[in-house]
């Protein structure tokens, strides 16, 4: 295979696998009936902190680019900074919208809320490079392994998957675990859920800070390995393209989520990029985007459940089946 | 501190702009709980129309009836054809969100297929200078100021004075106790979904004539301004709309004067947050609380 091709393979590897965290973290709040649409804020913000905390002083690169706090901390510490800044500000986010709103006064808050960071990201000049966004980011352990440009992508790619399975691992845990089992019961009917004396607004705040913190550990991952984070790179639309990948996989299933990823960020992005072009510049986008619209209401129409839909949940005598293959669909 | 007079003033004009397009979508919203996402998209669509008839002649404000009596039946077909059958369907709240994001997309970007990313431009009289209170305003501002109170209040009239408005907000109220007394609430949903479509055409062209040059997404930018100000006065309530959008309108245009203009919405937008805290149902939201959008 000659090395275009397997920089290419690699590379929508590693973005697969950032999508994949990003759509199970959504998932999470999802299927709990937490509508997050200002989900892409805690990827962004997991993206500027483990960049801000691999960059080094802005000094060390002749001030080019203004941004508070640079530090230069060994590879895991980034990462794991960015999983606290996405828990650390899901919490104050939470406390506003969840403990009162519900359906679309939540999804409104929460877009409105995904608009202000947008913008309060582009007005603070100082914070992170305004506008502009944060370049020439470090990739992690580049400069431990020694190793060609085409081996350190596959190593990313190595490195990606590890924190996929570990991601995959988190979440279904939470599933299939005596919380998972709460969340569901919310899902399915939140005021029978609070008569049984489950404390809903606990359970959503739950997953809402756990969702925030694996948000924000995608956003790291991804900028590491494209080394450049600007504003819009997270306008609110792609939130939207995550939610499809959930509606499209199958909200209720965690492999079905993967499925979904898997067909719509980047299987629909990435062979549309081999159509021959036709029509005016852009119009390939546009196509695209329709499409992502007609997916949306076709699943929705014909299969809500999506491609892999919730198995039926068996219950044993005194503990779940779940609990024994943790994730297993049934 | 000179600029906050014209700031106020200026800030008027777009609340007027804002008011139009919030009330026709908060009004939607509380008679038929369809949150719309499409409804950017469809300003947007409104807004082009209205520059085909201008391009063949027709004066920009007779455009603006137009596009207004092109977004009712616009409306009504989207209601027909896409977010009645999916109620019929089994299609949750939730996933009825999801249908008009799925959409808004496919509208938006259809607009970008046939007209690409370029600006356009109305043809039309920018205007003469008028000066009211020592602040300099244009005629076309002063007209736009009409169109907004005269819509805004023909609006009051319907939902106030006449047997339909009635029937919308006791719809509104309580569908299917509106539905027991013999209100036929899928003719009031369509008369909503229509009121709604004109508002949001008239909304959509007004919109384009004061940004002036206006793209495919048009409708898209300005659709976040318009959430704000209906959760800011209540969700579903036309008289809180028309508040939500001067108190977001006028905070903009003083924050944009006062501080910097990056920070034009998110002072406004800041404000939205407090009120979420301390009245999440919104300034003026009262009988939406019984429809599990706010405990």
């Amino acid at each position: 295979m000659s090395s275009a091709v397997q920089f290419y393979i690699a590379t929508d590897l590693v973005l697969f696998g950032v999508d994949l965290i990003a759509c199970w973290a959504l998932n999470l709040q999802l299927r709990t009936g937490v509508l997050n649409f200002a989900f892409i804020i805690f990827q962004a913000a997991g993206a500027y902190t483990a960049a801000i905390l691999t960059l080094g002083p802005s000094s060390a690169h002749g001030n080019i680019q203004s941004y508070i706090g640079g530090m230069t901390l060994p590879f895991p510490l980034p990462w794991v900074a960015a999983c606290a800044c996405g828990a650390a500000i899901a919490v104050p986010l939470g406390l506003i919208v969840l403990p009162r709103l519900r359906g679309s006064y939540e999804a409104l808050a929460f877009l409105v809320m995904s608009l202000i960071a947008t913008q309060l990201a582009e007005a603070l000049q100082g914070v992170a490079n305004g506008p502009t966004g944060l370049a020439l980011i470090p990739q992690p352990l580049a400069g431990v392994v020694h190793l060609s440009p085409l081996a350190y992508t596959w190593f990313y790619v190595g490195l990606t998957g590890a924190v996929c399975v570990g991601v995959y691992w988190f979440v279904a845990r939470v599933t299939g675990s005596p919380l998972g089992r709460k969340l569901r019961a919310i899902h399915d009917n939140e005021a029978a859920a609070e008569a049984l004396g489950k404390n809903v607004t606990w359970a959503r705040l739950t997953v809402f800070v756990a969702g925030g913190a694996l948000a924000a550990l995608s956003g790291a991952v991804l900028v590491g390995f494209i080394g450049a984070w600007s504003p819009s790179s997270w306008r609110y639309p792609e939130t939207f393209v995550l939610a499809t990948a959930v509606i499209v996989g199958g909200w209720g299933n965690n492999l079905g989520v993967l499925i979904g990823t898997a067909a719509v960020p980047v299987g629909f992005f990435e062979i549309t990029r081999f159509f021959p072009t036709f029509g005016p510049p852009g119009f390939i986008d546009a196509v695209q985007w329709m499409a992502i619209g007609l997916l949306i209401l076709l699943f929705l129409w014909f299969r809500p459940d999506g491609i892999l839909p919730e198995g039926r949940h068996r219950w044993r005598r005194g503990r779940p089946a779940s609990a024994a293959a943790p994730g297993a669909p049934g | 501190m000179q600029l906050v007079p014209e700031a106020i003033v200026f800030g008027l004009v777009s609340a007027c702009v804002l008011a139009i397009a919030t009330v026709g979508f908060s009004l939607q919203v509380g008679v038929t709980n369809v949150l719309n996402f499409a409804y950017g998209s469809t300003m947007t669509v409104c807004a082009f129309v209205a520059y085909l008839c201008n391009r063949a002649g027709v004066p920009i404000w007779l455009a603006v009836c137009v596009a207004g009596g092109f977004g009712a039946i616009f409306s009504l077909l989207l209601n027909r054809g896409v977010f009645r059958p999916f109620d019929r369907h089994g299609t949750g709240v939730h996933s009825a969100i999801y249908v008009s994001i799925g959409l808004g997309l496919i509208l938006q970007y259809a607009v970008d297929g046939i007209w690409g990313p370029d600006f356009y431009v109305y043809r039309q009289d920018i205007g003469n200078p008028v000066h009211i209170l020592g602040v300099v305003v244009t005629t076309t501002q002063l007209v736009i100021v009409g169109i907004a109170l005269g819509a805004l209040l023909a609006t009051h009239l319907l939902l106030a004075r006449t047997r339909l408005g009635t029937a919308m907000r006791a719809t509104a109220a309580n569908r299917q106790l509106a539905r027991t007394c013999g209100i036929d609430t899928d003719a009031v949903a369509d008369a909503a979904w229509m009121l709604s479509g004109v508002l949001c055409g008239v909304a959509g062209v007004v919109l384009a004539i004061t940004i002036f040059a206006f793209t495919f997404e048009l409708g898209d930018q300005f659709i976040i301004v318009i959430f704000a100000a209906a959760v800011l006065g209540g969700l579903g309530q036309p008289y809180g709309a028309m508040l939500g959008a001067v108190v977001i309108g006028v905070t903009s245009e003083v924050a944009a004067a006062l501080i910097q203009p990056e920070f034009k919405e998110v002072v406004a937008f800041a404000i939205l947050v407090a009120v979420l805290v301390i009245r999440p149902q919104g300034i003026l939201g009262e009988f939406v609380g019984r429809r599990g959008m706010v405990r």
